[in-house]
């Protein structure tokens, strides 16, 4: 075993002796280029409302709220799907959230909310994990879509322009500050401010 | 052949039981037969201008000049009392819901809103914009009293 | 406490007029908020301008039975009030009794009599024109004579309502059996609470709730099977959540074939597979009993097993192979007695696994629904109306549902109440304690017990031996009857049969418009009914005639009439008592029996049937001035007193006691047994019901040996489900806003609006897989009909996938086309809950 080891340190640290420099270089960066797709496909295709809804847990709980929703089906047809909200769309951030997803794996082979009661009774936790998430990003994933700077308070109702004028343009609240269930059902809300 | 005769008079007189004359008196369901099925209208928007409409009496429940969807009122939450209840209107400007609500049913004030008020769809509903199928001579009390001034 | 000592208590010595007045006067003064009276310039400032006359009255709607005080001025309804001292509703009515201002006043009010015709005769094909109402009934004397001499008294019919008042559903069973001697009358109660009877009759022995509304500030725990009370029964829903959240203990579990309002308040939600509620209920039976927390002693003493037949069909028509196949088709209540083992080895083949499979409920679920029944500790009401009647097995449901509060003893004490919610606001004070069915006579008596009709002509004042002794036909024979040709003359009041009766391209319509049919329809609007009639009589509504309904909770309430009825028309009890007019005896009852009984010869119907010395016994002088009562006047008596007093003499001291008629005007109602006054909550029970006698604990007095009976029943399978081609169940039911056919909501602005056309209601993943979307323009298709509609993917109905609901509201949507006239065999209760359609574009 440690002989093999050693000898394949040794093939890699000899010289090429066949292959020239250009070629080793260019496939390199060939290779790069597939594999970087490749991992970026795979990525993406984990942001997909067919990837996350594969699991049961997520297909008979949050999706069938979703589908009654606004952000599901609408006027214009302009929707959105999990990844939009629930995964970051900054690279970097994008990444860490799905290093953090490994904890769900985790909760899918030990069905920590396999069922629907389980589910129910964590909604709460779950919830807030995203209610903080928003706060502290001061609720980026809404804007990458809403963008505050161009929201047209004419088309909107009067209830809407009124509180998007004020306490959102000033600054006192974000937007999941009252819109807190606007894609799935809200939990047990005693004790959350202003509600 | 006279198995075709035969078919014929069937087929009339099966006609015959669905014949029905021209005009409907069915107000609700237009000149459509009985027998026949009309397009259903489109479905109407919810009115959502924020605008109080006319009781018909003091103790009507309002109507609701705002869209709902969504709105969840179960064990978990009541969106309405969000705006609504004494708590949240300053911040709301939405009216208040009434004193009644805060009563029990014998009459006791209590701290909060009541628990036989909190589904407050069983008594206050969206108006989409239909117009009704007939009309309705309803006469509210300022109606009539004015009727009778004029009268005199 | 006596009923004198307690009105004594609350209020002082009032005479009726002055405690109505006060009465009002604070209600609208403490609703309003304004003391009386006011001087700012900008109000209505006279004493005279701004008094109202207030009047209690019953909601025209639900079996609630809310109380209202309405309003008038002027001859006319200006605003109602829940009533605040009522103890059914406490002030509070639901978005419809908050508009019962309003339903008078459609403006195409049917005011004078319409009969079809052509060049100046009746001709069924003809145009409807006003006709006098001397030429109406004219015309339908000579059709109902005619049928009655060609065919006999199986040739007419009555199809009438849980919506008639107690002395209209009264005249009616006396016109149609002792005057016409024909039991083909039958009211739309069959459609809604025929199934409830027979699981009481089967049950108990004796029909309507042991328990109370009180029941709903007593339990810990609310079940509801099949009932989606936010939307149908508002009011018993703010009780219950005033319980549910005002003591965190309590507990409540909703069951549907698919989720709506009611669920907002589940702790244990659950869908089930339709017609698996069967299932669900045996597995309860078994779980109490594999955990040994049946009720040992109250079983031994009071209950009685009996296992029910099998294989019973499905009341369709007799050529239907489901028919044919079904081994007990025409033993269908049959049972024979059995021991509590047997009982036990019955339902233990519905263990947990089995039926989560069935039904598709998961095992925890199912474990803490068990655990609330057999928990001796928790007191549980359970609730049900239209998921568990309107069903192919609906008496087997009732029963199963009782077996489970017998088997734990949970029964006729405050909070353990299985408590069947009734839909109108008087299929029990009409329909079933007067008896206005094909089977029945009033009281709980029926038509085939001679001693039952012995018992009835003697208080009738009838000849020996005259009542019919063979079953009528009921709600969907009287329609397979009409189309077959053997029912002619048809008489249908307070109710839209078109639209609410099952297949109604197949069967109704066909009935109403084959030739030799005549068919009279009473109604206040022109409904699709009578639409299909051939004449059509102006009816008073409501508060436009002195009335009298009984709730779900047996408590009956009176109001007098309160504004005059718009042009010609008329209560269906004037219209009724002046039709009789036009009989004699000579004509309509058998040779022999005048002959055995010569003083009745030559006398007319009315004579025979409403100025009997009974029904006319109370003059004109013992009505209220300060209401008119147009039928009393013009019939020169008081007649709503007469009817009302020798009908209450049916139930007086057998356990169906009434008070006397005057008392009723003064209360708000009083629930019967009332035995001395007093008012009876709970029945069976020693010390709360009067019949039950001393030492025996509970009595199910209704049965001759006192005990109830637990009944062994299968489940079996529903008449239609879904297939390859129709793929879909289809439930039809109501919406909060709309009561029943909506021709008195529907012509109310606000409610049109709030909910102005039927929808299907289906998930949205269903609509995607046929590529339709919300609002689109679809056909739902059976094998009798079909009907267009738009798609709703996200209203407050959440169907699973695989099921739609429509609501029957809709004059232009009727869905009855649609469904299938499968009847529960015992009580020939159509299941309107399931059948099979498809749905497909209608641009396809």
């Amino acid at each position: 075993m440690i002989n093999k080891i050693k000898h394949y340190w040794l093939v890699m640290r000899r010289p090429s002796v066949h292959y020239s420099l250009g070629f080793l270089t260019m496939g390199g960066f060939l290779m790069g280029i597939i594999f970087w797709g490749g991992f970026n496909t795979a990525l993406e295709f984990t942001n997909t409302e067919e990837f996350c809804t594969g699991c049961h847990e997520m297909r008979n709980n949050v999706y069938q709220e979703l589908q009654q929703t606004i952000h599901f089906s609408n006027r214009s047809g302009v929707r959105a799907k999990c990844s939009d909200c629930h995964v970051p769309h900054d690279w970097t951030d994008k990444l860490a959230r799905k290093m953090q997803a490994s904890k769900e794996v985790w909760g899918k082979l030990f069905g920590t909310i396999n069922t629907r009661e389980k589910f129910e009774e964590k909604r709460r936790e779950l919830a807030e994990h995203e209610w903080a998430r928003f706060k502290s990003n001061d609720s980026l994933e809404c804007r990458n879509c809403h963008n505050f700077e161009y929201m047209d308070f004419t088309s909107q109702s009067k209830r809407a322009a009124k509180q998007h004028s004020t306490a959102l343009a000033k600054g006192e609240k974000t937007c999941i500050d009252c819109h807190k269930g606007i894609a799935h059902q809200l939990p047990d809300m005693t004790g959350v401010e202003g509600w | 052949m006279s198995e075709k005769v035969i078919v014929c008079f069937f087929v009339l007189s099966l006609m015959a039981f669905n014949t029905i004359a021209n005009e409907s008196i069915a107000t609700l369901r237009g000149q459509t037969s009985l027998s026949n099925e009309a397009t259903p209208p489109l479905m109407e928007k919810v009115e959502n201008r924020d605008i109080k409409r006319k009781r018909n009496y003091p103790m009507q429940p309002p109507t609701i000049p705002h869209k709902i969807n969504n709105y969840q009122v179960d064990l978990k939450t009541n969106k309405c009392l969000t705006c609504h209840s004494r708590k949240y209107t300053e911040q709301s400007q939405a009216p208040m819901i009434s004193v009644t609500h805060y009563m029990d049913r014998d009459g006791n004030f209590l701290a909060d809103v009541s628990p036989r008020r909190y589904f407050c769809k069983q008594c206050h509903v969206t108006q989409t914009v239909a117009t009704p199928l007939v009309d309705n001579s309803f006469m509210d009390i300022d109606d009539i009293l004015k009727a009778e001034r004029n009268q005199r | 406490m006596t009923m004198n000592t307690w009105m004594n208590h609350t209020m002082p010595k009032l005479s009726r007029r002055e405690f109505i007045k006060a009465n009002a006067v604070a209600t609208a003064a403490a609703a309003a908020g304004i003391s009386i009276p006011v001087s700012a310039k900008n109000l209505s400032t006279t004493h005279n301008q701004n008094t109202l006359t207030w009047a209690k009255a019953p909601c025209r709607f639900c079996g609630t039975g809310c109380s209202v005080n309405v309003a008038t001025k002027k001859g006319r309804i200006v605003a109602t009030h829940g009533d605040i001292n009522s103890p059914v509703n406490k002030g509070l009515n639901c978005v419809k009794g908050y508009f019962l201002s309003k339903i008078l006043y459609g403006t195409d009010r049917l005011t004078t009599p319409l009969l079809r015709k052509t060049n100046g005769k009746y001709d069924k094909n003809g145009e409807f024109t006003p006709v006098s109402w001397d030429e109406a009934f004219d015309v339908m004397a000579e059709k109902f004579k005619t049928a009655l001499k060609n065919k006999g008294p199986k040739s007419v019919g009555m199809f009438g309502s849980g919506q008639w008042t107690v002395w209209e559903g009264y005249a009616a069973v006396k016109l149609m059996k002792a005057g016409f001697l024909s039991n083909n009358i039958d009211p739309n109660a069959r459609h809604c609470m025929a199934s409830a009877v027979g699981g009481f009759m089967r049950t108990f022995g004796i029909d309507e709730p042991m328990g109370c509304y009180d029941d709903f500030e007593h339990a810990d725990a609310f079940v509801l099977w099949g009932s989606n009370m936010a939307e149908m029964h508002p009011i018993l829903w703010t009780r219950l959540t005033d319980r549910r959240l005002s003591a965190p203990h309590v507990k409540v579990s909703v069951l549907s074939t698919f989720e709506h309002r009611s669920f907002e308040l589940a702790d244990i939600p659950i869908i089930f597979t339709p017609q698996t509620d069967m299932a669900i209920l045996n597995y309860i039976a078994n779980y109490i009993i594999q955990n040994n927390m049946v009720d040992q002693s109250f079983v031994e003493k009071h209950v009685n097993f009996r296992k029910g037949n099998d294989d019973i069909g499905y009341g369709l028509r007799a050529e239907h192979v489901l028919q044919k196949n079904a081994k007990n088709a025409k033993k269908a209540g049959g049972s024979q007695p059995i021991s509590f083992e047997d009982f036990a080895k019955f339902v233990s083949k519905y263990d947990v696994d089995y039926v989560s499979k069935l039904s598709g409920v998961s095992t925890k679920s199912l474990e803490k629904l068990a655990k609330i029944y057999a928990d001796p500790n928790t007191k549980v009401m359970s609730l049900w109306t239209m998921g568990v009647n309107q069903h192919t097995r609906g008496v087997w449901t009732n029963n199963l549902l009782y077996n489970i509060h017998l088997l734990t003893g949970k029964i006729s004490t405050p909070g353990n109440s299985p408590f069947s919610l009734t839909g109108q606001p008087s299929a029990c004070g009409t329909a079933r304690e007067v008896g206005t069915f094909s089977h029945r006579l009033p009281a709980d008596m029926v038509v085939k017990n001679p001693k039952h009709r012995k018992i009835a002509e003697h208080k009738w004042k009838l000849p020996e031996g005259i009542l019919p002794d063979w079953n009528g036909a009921h709600a969907v024979k009287q329609n397979r009857d009409l189309k077959d040709g053997n029912i002619n003359a048809y008489w249908v009041q307070v109710n839209n049969n078109v639209q609410a009766a099952p297949n109604m391209n197949q069967e109704t319509l066909p009935g109403y418009r084959n030739p030799d049919n005549f068919v009279v329809v009473s109604d206040a609007y022109p409904t699709v009914t009578a639409q299909a009639a051939d004449l059509v009589l102006p009816t008073a509504m409501w508060v436009e005639k002195e009335g009298a309904y009984g709730n779900a909770e047996r408590r009956t309430q009176f109001w007098h009439q309160m504004v005059e009825a718009p042009g010609e028309s008329k209560s269906d009890l004037w219209q009724l008592v002046e039709f009789s007019k036009r009989f004699t005896t000579d004509e309509v009852w058998p040779e022999h029996v005048l002959n055995k009984n010569p003083s009745y010869k030559n006398k007319t119907l009315y004579d025979v049937l409403f100025t009997n010395g009974q029904v006319d016994a109370f003059p004109l002088s013992e009505t209220d001035s300060s209401f008119n009562n147009h039928e009393s006047k013009d019939f020169g008596f008081y007649l709503q007193k007469g009817l009302f007093e020798e009908y209450a003499s049916f139930g007086r001291g057998k356990a169906h006691d009434l008070a006397d008629f005057d008392t009723y005007h003064e209360t708000r109602g009083l629930r019967w047994p009332v035995v001395n006054g007093k008012e009876t909550l709970w029945r069976f029970r020693e010390g709360s019901d009067p019949y039950v006698k001393t030492g025996k604990g509970f009595e199910f007095y209704g049965k001759k040996d006192g005990r109830a009976v637990i009944f062994a029943l299968p489940y079996e399978p529903p008449a239609e489900s879904p297939d390859k081609e129709f793929d879909l169940w289809l439930s039809t039911g109501r919406v909060l806003e709309h009561w029943h056919s909506g021709s008195m909501t529907q012509r109310v602005p606000e409610l049109y609006r709030a909910f102005p056309d039927a929808v299907v209601f289906m998930h949205p993943q269903d609509a995607r897989d046929r590529q339709l979307r919300r609002g689109d323009e679809v056909r739902i298709i059976s094998r009798r009909g079909e009907i267009k509609t738009r798609v709703e993917t996200r209203g407050r109905n959440k169907p699973p996938q695989g099921l739609v609901f429509v609501p029957w509201f809709d004059a232009s949507q009727l869905i009855n086309k649609v469904t299938l006239d499968a009847t529960d065999p015992i009580s020939k209760q159509t299941d309107f809950k399931k059948c099979a359609v498809k749905i497909i574009s209608a641009r396809a």
